[in-house]
């Protein structure tokens, strides 16, 4: 119990103390956020368009065994083969099988967080079969050794300065000047080969199209279609949550989707992919093969989180997130991290192991209010804090949120921000007159309960327990 | 009970096990893509052309483009670009009709892309005002790897199959068989993965150029 806590907080700690980490964060999430805004200036449309996109997910979670059979139906009609899997292991275990079958010595991977999510990655290495990442940022995080820190942006913890070095060591010619164009261009000769040579291409999905089985993909480098042209077997990995209708649903859902990952109004490529190769196609893999994946997401739908299947996967949530500007992704120890990380990570790894991560939040409201499809991630966030309460797991929780709440509170701009919530939130943990398990009560241990915040500032509480550290 | 079974019965029971009537399904479907302008963006401008390359030269999209009268210019007006860029008269043409059919003297042409092409000529089947993007159907005249593999990807687009809106694109498919990929491609390549700048030529093109032949009532 107390391990996880612990190396949550160690986590934390160390993610506070690296000096390039909080640069190399706000240099993409800064132009995330910045270009987002730009980009609802320029779509007036947003307000309506996101009521609309929610409707569109909430219709397809409705009726979603109905939507499932159609696009079994439809993809095998279109010569695909559909597996399902009820696990993350039982999901890598047929794609390392599929891998084998078809005498796969080298895979290229186009990024998927559902690939991250069942833990592909490892299972493919496990295996023994060479793994090529092609998406430059799982590129990076491949050499690097390390995990995605961002869903949109995996290697969003590393400056430029450290992909130089690992390119330098690393790549057969790297580059010589020290540009980013330069390093994206070394990039692109190490993998060049790799796309052709490979044996087998794995990606993800961000929407699956009931009515024809076709699976989309968005990605702005184009590797994802250099990476599922060449190889003889293309196999796709993509939760149960990922269909929509058609692909009017889906375009529908891509505007919002876009505009909120990166503020583009769409991805340089956009690509539906519906069945193996056609009589005639001058390329294109023979072998289409689509595993769907349940992995906790029925159990979302039974226990009240049926909000959080909405989510498309923009990141809009943490790159607007006070705590993840400030830890960055690997702290959230999950796939998912931020906001949607917080609540999804406890569906995925257990609640005991993860409590923390409904804490590691001051309840602005901010991602909810920039989320594409409304999803309010603030009340699922209080789910989970109440459950651990019920649950009996408070006190590590608590040990926890004074990790968060001093950092939080040694920075003085987020600490301002924070105040007013601050004694919003103590209201809400407050129970008949006594504060329990208010993350940032750090002396918790020596103080057990504290009165409810009417007399004193959230500033003279957190003084006094800092006196008592 | 299989994995398959187990997951249906699972959203059955999560859901409530209510019965689904189809049809019911399909109203509800249809109503949610009701009153579009509602919910996408404006055009650039009135022209159906003007907004697409509007949308196509935007910063955003950071693509080149212009206008031809008629298809048969077009060899003439990539030998321009070529000598913009100071590059060969050495291209790898995408075996499709109409552009095979034109006058490329002084050309040397291919078919087969390399993974190191520095020229790419290709030819979209639509163009999509609202994102300018150009979309293109895997198939016996359009190898895919050719959108991706080239440094410089020229593309001709007819004025008469540019689209106002991605929906006009679905619906114009509608009920049609798939072809294994449509792709929609929106500018060259890029990256914004290092620190979040943005850099073209990630993987695919850098260079996308965009020629648009005739008027949207020409049937040229
Ligand atoms: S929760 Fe909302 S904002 Fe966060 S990734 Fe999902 S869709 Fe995007």
């Amino acid at each position: 119990m107390q391990e996880a806590t612990l190396s949550f907080k160690a986590r934390a700690k160390e993610a506070l103390a690296d000096p390039t980490l909080k640069i190399a964060i706000d240099r993409t999430t800064g132009t995330a956020e910045r270009k987002r805004a730009v980009a609802m200036t320029q779509f007036p449309q947003f307000e309506a368009a996101r009521e609309r996109g929610k409707r569109i997910k909430d219709h397809v979670i409705a009726n979603l065994d109905h939507y499932l059979l159609e696009f079994e139906r439809n993809a095998i009609a279109s010569g695909a083969k559909v597996h399902w899997a009820r696990t993350a292991e039982e999901a890598s275990q047929i794609v390392v099988r599929l891998c084998k079958e078809a005498g796969a010595k080298r895979v290229t991977r186009v990024k998927s967080m559902l690939g991250e999510e069942i833990g592909l990655p490892h299972a493919l290495d496990e295996a023994g079969i060479e793994r090529v990442e092609t998406d430059l940022a799982e590129h990076i995080v491949q050499l690097g050794g390390d995990r995605p820190s961002h869903i949109v942006w995996p290697s969003m913890h590393r400056t430029r300065e450290q992909v130089s070095e690992m390119f330098k060591r690393l790549h057969r010619a790297p580059h010589q000047e020290e540009t980013i164009e330069a390093m994206v261009d070394s990039a692109r000769r190490e993998l060049r080969d790799k796309f052709l040579t490979a044996d087998v291409s794995i990606s993800g999905a961000n929407f699956l199209l009931a009515d024809t089985g076709a699976t989309c993909t968005v990605t702005n480098e184009g590797n994802a279609e250099l990476t599922t042209t060449p190889p003889r077997v293309h196999i796709v990995t993509a939760g149960i949550e990922k269909l929509v209708p058609s692909m009017g649903h889906a375009i529908a859902m891509l505007r919002l989707l876009v505009r909120s990952a990166t503020g583009a109004d769409v991805t340089q490529y956009t690509t539906f992919h519906c069945g193996p190769k056609q009589t005639g196609d001058r390329d294109g893999p023979e072998e289409f093969h689509i595993v769907l994946v349940d992995n906790g997401r029925t159990r979302m739908l039974r226990e009240g989180m049926k909000d959080m299947l909405r989510c498309i996967r923009c990141g809009a949530c943490m790159n607007h997130c006070v705590v993840f500007r400030q830890l960055g992704g690997h702290v959230y120890g999950g796939t998912y991290p931020g906001p949607m990380g917080a609540v999804l990570t406890p569906v995925f790894d257990g609640l005991e192991s993860s409590r923390d991560l409904p804490h590691a939040c001051t309840m602005n409201g901010k991602c909810q209010e920039v989320c594409p499809v409304a999803i309010p991630l603030p009340t699922l966030l209080r789910g989970w804090r109440d459950r651990s309460w019920r649950e009996g797991l408070e006190p590590a929780t608590v040990r926890f949120g004074l990790g968060i709440h001093t950092f939080v509170a040694s920075r003085p701009r987020l600490y301002r921000l924070g105040t007013a919530i601050a004694i919003r939130v103590m209201r809400l943990f407050s129970r008949g007159g006594l504060v329990k398990g208010m993350p940032g009560l750090g002396a918790w241990t020596a103080y057990r309960e504290f009165p409810a915040p009417a007399k004193r500032t959230f500033m003279e509480m957190y003084k006094d327990q800092e006196k008592g550290q | 009970m299989s994995a398959r079974e187990t997951i249906l019965d699972a959203v059955r029971s999560g859901l409530g096990n209510t019965a689904v009537d189809p049809a019911a399904v399909r109203r509800d479907a249809d109503a949610l893509l009701q009153d579009l302008p509602s919910i996408r963006p404006a055009l650039l401008a009135d022209g159906l052309v003007d907004a697409f390359i509007a949308r196509v030269t935007s910063p955003k999209v950071a693509a080149t483009a212009e206008r031809i009268a008629s298809a048969s210019e077009l060899p003439a007006a990539v030998g321009r670009y070529l000598e913009a860029f100071g590059l060969p008269a050495v291209v790898a043409l995408q075996p499709a009709a109409p552009l095979q059919d034109l006058d490329w003297s002084g050309f040397e042409l291919h078919d087969k892309v390399a993974p190191d092409e520095m020229i790419a000529i290709g030819v979209a089947r639509w163009g999509i005002a609202e994102t300018g993007s150009l979309v293109f159907h895997s198939g016996a005249d359009t190898p895919i790897l050719a959108n991706f593999l080239p440094l410089h990807h020229l593309v001709m687009v007819r004025a008469d199959t540019i689209l106002p809106f991605l929906d006009d694109y679905a619906a114009a498919t509608a009920g049609q068989r798939p072809p294994r990929n449509v792709n929609i491609v929106t500018g060259a390549s890029g990256t914004t993965d290092i620190e979040g700048s943005l850099v073209l030529g990630a993987h695919g093109p850098r260079f996308l150029h965009v020629v648009i032949v005739g008027t949207p009532d020409s049937s040229e």
